[in-house]
């Protein structure tokens, strides 16, 4: 290392030394006249407060969402899903007015034909 | 019967809808009962049939237990000459294949539908009167 590249790097040490020494004793004065934002504690949350925005808020979202996503099945109503049995009354489309009585005193069609499926 | 919660409004109207079409455009009478055929499900909708009355020689009927997952298609004996089994077999499985999906009322819609295309209207035999 010569003497040259020495003395570069002794200038250069000094010049940051210098900085930092004023910057250090400069920021506390400043400080104490000029507060930055947040570095004084408010007052703090009641309990209500404190409630409503840690439990009211995610609980309203959780409503919020599980009201949109269950919106739409309600709104289309009941749905039939294979396997899992049938639950509603009987509809008898284009059948007999009185089906009741009728189906009772009724006799099984003879000579019929058709065609019978499972699912 | 009434319409019990089965249905939608608007499933129950595409059900009527397509039983409409089918009388309009192929003169067939379809009568759709969707609900628990006790027992024997070919014998229970043969008595549902039954009790479709004077109309239910020309009638067809499609019975249809969402429960035990059957289907049933009974055509009387006067619109069997129209409607012949092999296409309620084919209306009939047009149907189960909607109702695997979970579609109902899709399904008894389409296979009305389906009936109503293969029932042609009846044609008039012997009255061509060759030049």
């Amino acid at each position: 290392m010569t003497a040259r590249h020495l003395r570069r790097g002794l200038a250069g040490g000094t010049v940051a030394l210098v900085l930092l020494a004023t910057q250090g004793l400069a920021s506390p004065a400043f400080a104490a006249t000029h507060p930055d934002d947040g570095s004084e504690s408010g007052p703090g949350l009641s309990v209500l407060q404190t409630i409503l925005i840690f439990v009211g808020i995610p609980a309203g979202l959780f409503v919020v969402i599980a009201l949109l996503v269950t919106a739409p099945s309600i709104a289309r109503g009941p749905r039939y899903r294979p396997g899992l049995g049938w639950w509603a009354a009987p509809v008898w489309f284009n059948g007999p007015d009185d089906a009741d009585s009728a189906v009772r005193s009724a006799s099984a069609t003879a000579g019929g034909g058709g065609a019978s499926a499972r699912w | 019967m009434p319409a019990g919660d089965a249905f939608s409004p608007r499933q129950q109207d595409e059900v009527v809808r397509a039983i409409r079409l089918a009388q309009q455009q192929s003169q067939l009478p379809v009568s759709v009962y969707v609900g628990t055929l006790e027992g024997d499900s070919r014998a229970a909708a043969l008595t549902l049939h039954g009790a479709l009355g004077d109309g239910a020689t020309r009638t067809v009927l499609v019975a249809v237990d969402p429960g035990a997952r059957r289907v049933e298609v009974v055509t009387g004996p006067e619109v069997r000459r129209r409607l012949d089994d092999r296409a309620a077999g084919l209306a009939a499985m047009t149907m189960t294949s909607a109702f695997q999906g979970g579609d109902l009322a899709g399904g008894i819609a389409s296979g009305v539908l389906a009936l109503a295309e293969y029932a042609h209207v009846p044609p008039s035999l012997h009255t061509d009167t060759p030049e």
